[in-house]
């Protein structure tokens, strides 16, 4: 009898004991399906992602690249890589990157748009040989790059993002901040011909200045003035018809600007080479500024404002010494000097005048003196010329003047994963 | 009954004694086992469904479908601590900007579960209310690092400076099983951000 119930007693245990080793299986199924099914996810991520790469790299070297790549093995799986123009009117393009793995798929979209110098707060292609050195009181507000070394000498301050062609090198003691990141090994060179874009426009619904030496144009609100030399008197327009798409250039002239603007200008000048071998002349290409040019809505105290202004020179952007400049000149604009940089005339013969504000960006080929100074300990006097007081337009991380000239290439703007 | 068949019956009865005391220790084993089991299981995917929101989320720091509404991503990041984070984000991928922010509560907050050290890590989308659910979070602290790879002080001033991030989670199981609690530990090595470096 005992027997029996025994037996019964083991048959029923065994039971249980079958049901709960199904249950601890069951349990640590769970536990492994639960780690594929992220090593899954995960890996048909890294392959969407790997894909946008590859295709981003393929448009950086290309940016007419649009063949895209069809189920390319990779990492176990495979990514489809298609790029498509979202935006004809603006160029602006997106890369689709799907992955696939094991039966899971994921996708990646980069959008790409052109990129404008004018989002640089400070570009050169060189800091010059003997280098000026960015030092401790030095603010840079927006992007910074550099063909060149950027050479450091005590804490200056970048709060935008800083690229440059090969590194950065410290004199001293030197703790930069680079608040917005650094990245080296950036090549964005500066293209020859780079004003042909604001001429370009200008010569199509804007207004081309030609053949003269000079030309003066006074920004006067909804008026542009202009006129060829200095004692005759200005000829009126109203801006809006003399340049209706916002391009103004003068070809092979001296360009001396000034005033208050309203709305959307880029406004230029190139040089032009007259005559062949040793009598070949080179006029023109250079831009003075022979006063204050501001907005006529200050982005500052109003951000909705839409007033922007490009001054794009082949040559340099110069402040005239004259009695207008004495003191402070303000100057609201990105500034572009293709060949040259943007500076003050005579500015180790003129006076002592007062500070540069400048609201906007610049772009040079090489940074060129404002002003002489000697230094007494952490004190600095100045000599002759002018202190700097720049300031970044963010406005101009998404905008640009019109036809302002543009790096050929594109920049990441959105990535989604 | 002879004294043999006696025999037998004690034999028998201290052999059956000898199995059930086997089955039931082994009985007691296999439920330990799958109590075990079950917990780790459990504990593993409360830290996946943790980990995989925590990533969606991370990796769409300064994203926006509509770019020019975020157009200085470097920017995106509000504020930034040792367990709590803010930024912007496009949650919906309707192009238009929200403010997603984590953040560990007290572990006084859960002082009804077993276990000391499970925390509420809340989500708190725009000016919604926080969310949360006791998944057992134990630890939420995000290592960030700047461009060269240094470690930066937290809070972070100016956010701008956090090129990279690394997150560590730890999950236990609120109800401890022999006084122990099973962990599960998830750190992601360096999560970058993608938008943090456009432009």
């Amino acid at each position: 009898m005992s027997g029996r119930a025994i037996l019964f007693l083991v048959i029923g245990f065994s039971v249980l004991l079958l049901i709960t080793e199904k249950n601890i299986g069951v349990a640590s199924n769970r536990a492994v399906d639960n780690m594929a099914y992220y090593y899954e996810n995960m890996n048909v991520h890294n392959i969407a992602v790997s894909g946008a790469n590859v295709a981003a790299n393929q448009f950086f070297l290309d940016p007419t690249w649009t063949a895209g790549f069809n189920n390319v093995p990779f990492a176990g799986g495979s990514y489809t890589v298609t790029v498509n123009i979202i935006n004809a009117f603006t160029n602006t393009r997106q890369i689709c990157s799907v992955g696939h793995y094991e039966g899971f798929s994921d996708t990646v979209l980069v959008t790409l748009k052109p990129s404008s110098f004018s989002k640089f707060a400070y570009y050169s292609v060189s800091e010059g040989n003997n280098p000026t050195y960015w030092i401790t009181g030095d603010t840079v507000w927006g992007p910074l790059h550099t063909q060149d070394k950027l050479t450091i000498s005590g804490d200056p301050v970048f709060n935008g993002k800083v690229t440059t062609l090969t590194h950065f090198v410290t004199k001293g003691y030197s703790n930069p901040e680079f608040n917005g990141g650094y990245q080296t090994g950036v090549n964005m060179p500066l293209p020859p011909g780079g004003t042909a874009s604001v001429k370009s426009l200008a010569d199509n619904g804007g207004a081309d200045f030609t053949g003269h030496d000079t030309v003066y144009v006074k920004f006067a609100g909804d008026s542009i003035k202009y006129k060829y030399s200095y004692g005759s008197s200005y000829t009126s327009v109203l801006a809006k018809t003399f340049a209706p798409n916002g391009a103004i250039f003068a070809t092979g002239a001296t360009l001396r600007l000034q005033g208050t603007v309203t709305g959307q200008y880029s406004i230029g000048a190139s040089q032009i080479t007259t005559g062949s071998g040793k009598k070949a002349t080179k006029t023109g290409g250079d831009v003075y500024l022979d006063g204050s040019i501001v907005y006529n809505t200050d982005p500052r105290s109003n951000p909705g404002s839409t007033d922007m202004l490009g001054i794009v020179a082949q040559n340099n952007v110069l402040i005239t010494d004259n009695n207008a400049n004495k003191g402070d000149i303000n100057i609201d604009a990105s500034v572009y000097a293709e060949t040259g940089g943007f500076g003050s005339e005579n500015y180790d013969k003129r006076s002592l005048a007062g500070t540069i504000n400048l609201y906007g960006g610049i772009q040079q080929n090489g940074r060129l003196p404002v002003g002489t100074f000697h230094t007494n300990g952490s004190n600095l006097y100045l000599i002759s010329g002018f202190l700097k007081n720049y300031r970044y337009d963010d406005r101009l991380m998404i905008a640009s003047p019109p036809g302002y000239p543009n790096t050929g290439m594109f920049e990441i703007v959105s990535w989604y994963e | 009954m002879g004294f043999s068949t006696l025999l037998d019956i004690l034999g028998s009865i201290i052999i059956g004694g000898l199995v059930l005391l086997i089955l039931f220790r082994v009985n007691t084993s296999a439920t330990s086992n799958l109590y075990t089991n079950t917990s780790e299981a459990n504990v593993q995917s409360a830290m996946i469904s943790v980990g995989s929101v925590l990533e969606e989320d991370f990796r769409k720091i300064g994203y926006c479908k509509d770019w020019t509404k975020i157009p200085d991503p470097t920017k995106a990041i509000l504020f930034a601590d040792t367990s709590s984070i803010k930024f912007l984000t496009d949650l919906n991928n309707d192009g238009n900007v929200d403010t997603l922010s984590y953040y560990l509560g007290p572990a006084s907050e859960l002082l009804n579960t077993p276990n000391p050290n499970d925390r509420l890590l809340y989500r708190v989308t725009n000016s919604d209310a926080p969310k949360s659910s006791n998944v057992g979070i134990t630890e939420f602290k995000i290592t960030y690092f700047d461009s060269f790879g240094n470690i930066l002080s937290t809070p972070v001033t100016p956010p701008s400076q956090i090129q990279k991030m690394q997150i560590d989670i730890m999950v236990e199981n609120t109800e401890p099983i022999d006084s122990t609690y099973v962990v599960a530990f998830w750190r992601q090595l360096r999560l970058t951000a993608r938008n943090l470096q456009n432009r």
